[in-house]
C-alpha cells in the first residue's frame, strides 16, 4: 500500500466530557475509497467532522501526507485539501450551478458569461451532465451532489468526505454516483463515504472502518468483509437474521377495513388509485421513487389535497373523509411518520419531551387552554422508556440525538396521539441496524395490538420481512397486492416496473 | 332545498353519491387464479343454473334438468321451455323457472304447480329460487321491463323494477317482500329474515318482517348474483363481473346511453358482458389494461367473476377468482355438495369443481 494521505493517532474528541471519538486511529491511501460504517452515536460523523475542520480534537494528532495538522474550520480544511459533501448540500439554492462552483473564489470583477463558460468546460472535463446556468434549486438530489462533487475537485481537494451521499438518491442515481466515485478515485482523489447501505459499501469501497461506542472496531480490506461480519461489528451481536433474513411463513388475519381509498387522483402523481388496509395487519407499500406511495398517504393524513374535482374517495373507519389540513386526520386517529424527520418530523431545537408532547396537544386541539411543562416532562419520560430513546435527559435537544433516536422521537410523537392508523414513510432511512431493529420490533408489536399499521419503503426487504400485505405501486397507483407468505423479490420488482 | 343544493355540487364536483369510484378488490376480495386452476368437469354452454339436493347436483341447461354424475351429465327430467333458474323441491322434484315467464314445478308433492304472476304482474325474468325451512319458495324477479337474457338492457337503463317473492307450494299463495330493486338476483334465508342481492347497486339486502330493508353488504366491487348455503353454516356469493370505472361513468350519462342503446350493437356497448374478447370493437371488460398488445391482469378491478365466501353473519371470509387474463369468467352460480364447490362459469360455458377445505387453504395461507 502507498504511504497514507491522512493519518489520525489515538484521536479523541470529547463534548462536556462525553468521548465521542476515543482514541481512534485511522489512516487513509491516496486514491482509496474508505467507508465509515457504525450505527448512529458511534463516532462516525464526529470523526469525519474532525478531518474536514468543522471540529476540532480534543486530544491525539492528525497527519496529511505526513505532516502534522490540525485544522481548526473547514476553510483550513479545504487549503489542506479536505472537502466535506454534507447529506443536506451546502449549495446556494438560488444560485446558479456556476456561481455555486465558484462562491468564495470568484475573481474580482465577476462576468456571469465568463464563469459559465468556465464551468462548463470544467463540468465536461468530468463527464457531468449539469447545465451551469440553471439555479441549485430545480435541481434533484443527484445533480446538487454532483455539483457538490464538482466544487470540491475544482478547489483541488485531495480527500473527499462523503456523508450519507446515497440516502437521497434513486436507484438509478446511486449507480451515477457510484460511477462518479469511481471517476474520482482514477484521479486519485481519496474518497471516505459513511453510510448505513452496506451493500454500497461492500460494492464499492476498498477498505471498510467499523465503529461502535464512539471506539474503533475494525479496520479491513473490504473482501474480508461481509454483510454479517460488518453487523456484528458494528451491534456487538449477530442481527442479520433478526432483520431481514427470515422468509415470512406466516401472517396475520385482516381486521376490519379501517381505511378504503377509492380511485384517489392528486395532480399527476396518484393516478385513480385504490387500496384498502386493515387493522391488526402492517400493510407494506412498495414502489420505485415518484410511484406515487408517500403522495396517497399525505393526501389521506390531510397533508397534501387531492384533486378538487373527481378526486376520488377515502373512507376511514367507515365514514367519508376529506381532510384540508392534518389536524383533523389526527383527531380523527391519523398519524403520518414522516420521511423527512430533520424538515417536518421535530423541532431541531426542541428538547425531546416537547417534541413529544407538540403531538399530544396536536391530537387535544381545543380541549387544552394551558401548556403544562410538568405534563410534557412526564410524558416525555414516559415515551423515553417506552421507546428506548437514548438521550441523558428529556431535556436534550432533539437535534443533539442520532440519527435513530431522533427517528424514535419522531415516532413517539405520533405514538402519543394514540391513533388507530400509523402510517411509517421511510421508517428506517438514516437508521443504525440496532435503531432498525428496535423500530422493526414495535412496527409488529403496533400491529399485534390490533393497530392498522402501513409501511412505506424503497427497501424491499425491510418491506418483505415487515409486511402481511404488500401492495406495489407504479405510476401512482396500486398495480398488484400480494400476501406476506407469497411474496419474493422478483415478484415485487417485476410488478413494480412493468 | 339545502339537499338539493349538495347534490348539484356533488354532480358539479364528482363527490359523494355522484363520485365515479369503485371500491378495491383488496384484502378478503384479493384476485387469485383458484377459479382458473380449478378441475373443468364438463363443457355446457347453454347452462343457466345449478341445484342441489345435498347429495347431487343439478344443472339446468336449456329446457333439461341434468344430474352430475362425476364427470359425465344425466338427463333427469326436461321442462317446456329453457329454464333461467333451478331449485331442488324438499321429498324430491324441481321447481324451474322458465324463460317464457312460468314458475313450474315438477316432481313431488306439488307436482304440476304453477304461477305466471305475482300481485298481478305477470313474472318476466325470474332468475333464482331458493328455498325457505317452511317449504316455501324464494323468487328473485330481476325486472319487470326486461327478460332475464336482457339484463344488461336493464342495467343500462338504470332498472328498478326488480321483486323479491315468496310462493306457498301448498296454498299456492304468494306474497313480494321487496320491490322496486335495482335488478334482483338471487336470495336466501337468514334466521327469520331474507337476504337478497340488488346487482344494480352492488350489495346485499336484508328484508325483514314488518321492517325496512338493510343493507348486510354494501359497496362491493362486483355485480352480486345467485346466494347459496355453505356447509359451515355461511354463504357462497357469485358475482359475474367485477366493477369498472367506465361503465359507472356510463351509467351517469344518460344521453350517452340512450344514444348507445338506440345506435350500437349490444355485443359493443360500454357494458359488462359475461365474456369478452371475441371482437377488437369490444370495450376491455373488468378495467383490463393493454399495453403494447399484453394485457395486464392487475390492472383494477383485476377480477373477471369471482365466488365469495361469507360467514354466517355475512362478512366477506375470502373469495375465488377468475382473473382478468383467465378464461373461467362470468361466474353466476356456486353450490356446495359433499365438500366440493361447483361452479357454473357461463362465461366460458364451464363447470368447474373446486374441493372447498383445500381451496380455502390455498386462499387463506
Amino acid at each position: 500500500m502507498t504511504a497514507p494521505i491522512l493519518e489520525l493517532r489515538a484521536a479523541t474528541k470529547r463534548y462536556a466530557g462525553v468521548p465521542a471519538i476515543d482514541g481512534i486511529d485511522f489512516d487513509l491511501a491516496r486514491g482509496e475509497i474508505h467507508a465509515i460504517l457504525g450505527e448512529n452515536g458511534a463516532g462516525k460523523s464526529t470523526l469525519t467532522k474532525v478531518m474536514a475542520g468543522v471540529v476540532g480534537l480534543t486530544s491525539g494528532r492528525m497527519f496529511i501526507e505526513g505532516k502534522e495538522v490540525q485544522p481548526q474550520t473547514p476553510n483550513q480544511a479545504h487549503k489542506l485539501g479536505i472537502a466535506m459533501v454534507f447529506q443536506e448540500t451546502s449549495l446556494v439554492p438560488t444560485m446558479t450551478v456556476a456561481q455555486n462552483l465558484f462562491l468564495g473564489n470568484e475573481p474580482y470583477f465577476n462576468r456571469l458569461r465568463g464563469i459559465y463558460i468556465e464551468a462548463q468546460q470544467f463540468l465536461q472535463s468530468l463527464q457531468f451532465d449539469v447545465d451551469p446556468t440553471t439555479v441549485v434549486s430545480l435541481l434533484g438530489a443527484a445533480k446538487k451532489q454532483m455539483v457538490e462533487i464538482a466544487r470540491a475537485v475544482l478547489n483541488n481537494a485531495k480527500i473527499i468526505i462523503f456523508d450519507e451521499p446515497t440516502a437521497t438518491l434513486t436507484p438509478e442515481e446511486k449507480q451515477h454516483f457510484f460511477h462518479l466515485v469511481g471517476q474520482l478515485k482514477s484521479r486519485a482523489v481519496s474518497v471516505i463515504f459513511i453510510s448505513h447501505a452496506l451493500e454500497e459499501a461492500l460494492s464499492i469501497s476498498d477498505r471498510i472502518t467499523v465503529l461502535r461506542d464512539a471506539k474503533h472496531i475494525v479496520t479491513d480490506r473490504t473482501s474480508n468483509f461481509d454483510r454479517d461480519r460488518i453487523i456484528k461489528a458494528m451491534v456487538g451481536r449477530d442481527l442479520s437474521q433478526t432483520l431481514y433474513g427470515q422468509h415470512k411463513t406466516s401472517v396475520r388475519k385482516a381486521g376490519r377495513q379501517m381505511l378504503s381509498i377509492q380511485n384517489l387522483r392528486m395532480a399527476s402523481l396518484v393516478k385513480n388509485n385504490s387500496l384498502s388496509v386493515f387493522a391488526g395487519q402492517v400493510t407494506g407499500m412498495f414502489g420505485l421513487v415518484g410511484s406515487g406511495r408517500t403522495e396517497t398517504f399525505k393526501v389521506v393524513a390531510g397533508l397534501l389535497k387531492r384533486d378538487f374535482m373527481h378526486g376520488g374517495e377515502i373512507d376511514f373507519n367507515g365514514h367519508a373523509t376529506r381532510y384540508m389540513v392534518p389536524s383533523p386526520a389526527v383527531r380523527d386517529g391519523i398519524a403520518y411518520v414522516t420521511e423527512d424527520r430533520k424538515l417536518e418530523g421535530f423541532f431541531e431545537t426542541k428538547s425531546i419531551a416537547g417534541n413529544i408532547y407538540l403531538g399530544l396537544l396536536a391530537k387535544l386541539r381545543g380541549k387544552r387552554s394551558l401548556v403544562s411543562n410538568r405534563e410534557a416532562g412526564r410524558v416525555g419520560e414516559n415515551w423515553i422508556k417506552r421507546l428506548n430513546i437514548r438521550a441523558t435527559s428529556k431535556d436534550v435537544k432533539a437535534v443533539e440525538l442520532s440519527g435513530g433516536n431522533q427517528q424514535k422521537v419522531v415516532i413517539a410523537k405520533a405514538l402519543v396521539q394514540d391513533p388507530e392508523l400509523i402510517i411509517f414513510d421511510e421508517p428506517t432511512r438514516g437508521v443504525d441496524v440496532g435503531a432498525i431493529a428496535e423500530i422493526h420490533k414495535l412496527i409488529n408489536q403496533l400491529a399485534d395490538s390490533g393497530k392498522a399499521v402501513v409501511v412505506i419503503s424503497s427497501y424491499l426487504p425491510e418491506v418483505m420481512s415487515l409486511s402481511d400485505r404488500i401492495l406495489v405501486f407504479r405510476k401512482g397507483k396500486v398495480v398488484e397486492e400480494f400476501s406476506g407468505t407469497e411474496a419474493t423479490e422478483e415478484k415485487i420488482m417485476y410488478a413494480a416496473i412493468h | 332545498m339545502m339537499e338539493a343544493l349538495s347534490r348539484m355540487r356533488d354532480r358539479f364536483l364528482g363527490r359523494g353519491d355522484a363520485a365515479i369510484t369503485i371500491p378495491i378488490f383488496d384484502g378478503a376480495l384479493k384476485p387469485n387464479r383458484v377459479l382458473e386452476d380449478a378441475e373443468q368437469i364438463i363443457h355446457v354452454p347453454s347452462a343457466e343454473d345449478l341445484a342441489t339436493d345435498g347429495t347431487k347436483v343439478f344443472i339446468a341447461d336449456g329446457p333439461r334438468v341434468l344430474r352430475l354424475d362425476d364427470h359425465s351429465l344425466e338427463e333427469v327430467t326436461k321442462f317446456s321451455h329453457d329454464i333461467a333458474a333451478l331449485a331442488c323441491m324438499p321429498g324430491g322434484g324441481f321447481v324451474a323457472a322458465l324463460k317464457s315467464g312460468e314458475l313450474r314445478i315438477s316432481g313431488g308433492f306439488a307436482d304440476g304447480v304453477k304461477w305466471t304472476s305475482v300481485e298481478g304482474r305477470p313474472l318476466r325474468s325470474v332468475n333464482s329460487i331458493a328455498l325457505r325451512r317452511n317449504g316455501r319458495l324464494l323468487v328473485t324477479d330481476g325486472s319487470m321491463q326486461f327478460d332475464q337474457d336482457h339484463w344488461c338492457h336493464d342495467l343500462m337503463s338504470r332498472g328498478q323494477s326488480g321483486r323479491l317473492i315468496e310462493l306457498n307450494p301448498i296454498d299456492l299463495s304468494s306474497k313480494v317482500l321487496a320491490k322496486n330493486l335495482s335488478y334482483a338476483f338471487g336470495a336466501c334465508e337468514f334466521n327469520q329474515d331474507v337476504w337478497v342481492c340488488e346487482s344494480w347497486k352492488h350489495r346485499i339486502l336484508q328484508c325483514q318482517a314488518g321492517k325496512d330493508s338493510g343493507v348486510v353488504l354494501g359497496g362491493l366491487p362486483a355485480y352480486p348474483s345467485r346466494i347459496s348455503a355453505s356447509s359451515d353454516g355461511g354463504y357462497w356469493l357469485t358475482a359475474f363481473i367485477g366493477r369498472t370505472q367506465l361503465v359507472e361513468f356510463v351509467l351517469r350519462e344518460p344521453h350517452y346511453r340512450k344514444r348507445m342503446m338506440a345506435e350500437i350493437d349490444p355485443e359493443y356497448w360500454i357494458a359488462p358482458a359475461l365474456n369478452s374478447g371475441n371482437s377488437f370493437l369490444e370495450p376491455l371488460q373488468g378495467a383490463g389494461m393493454k399495453m403494447r398488445g399484453v394485457l395486464k391482469p392487475w390492472a383494477p378491478p383485476r377480477s373477471y367473476g369471482l365466488v365469495i365466501k361469507l360467514s354466517p353473519s355475512g362478512t366477506v371470509q375470502y373469495s375465488f377468482h377468475s382473473r382478468l387474463d383467465g378464461a373461467n369468467h362470468g361466474i353466476v352460480a356456486a353450490v356446495e355438495c359433499k365438500g366440493d364447490l361447483i361452479v357454473l362459469s357461463k362465461g366460458s360455458g364451464r363447470l368447474l369443481r373446486l374441493p372447498v377445505a383445500e381451496s380455502e387453504r390455498l386462499v387463506m395461507q
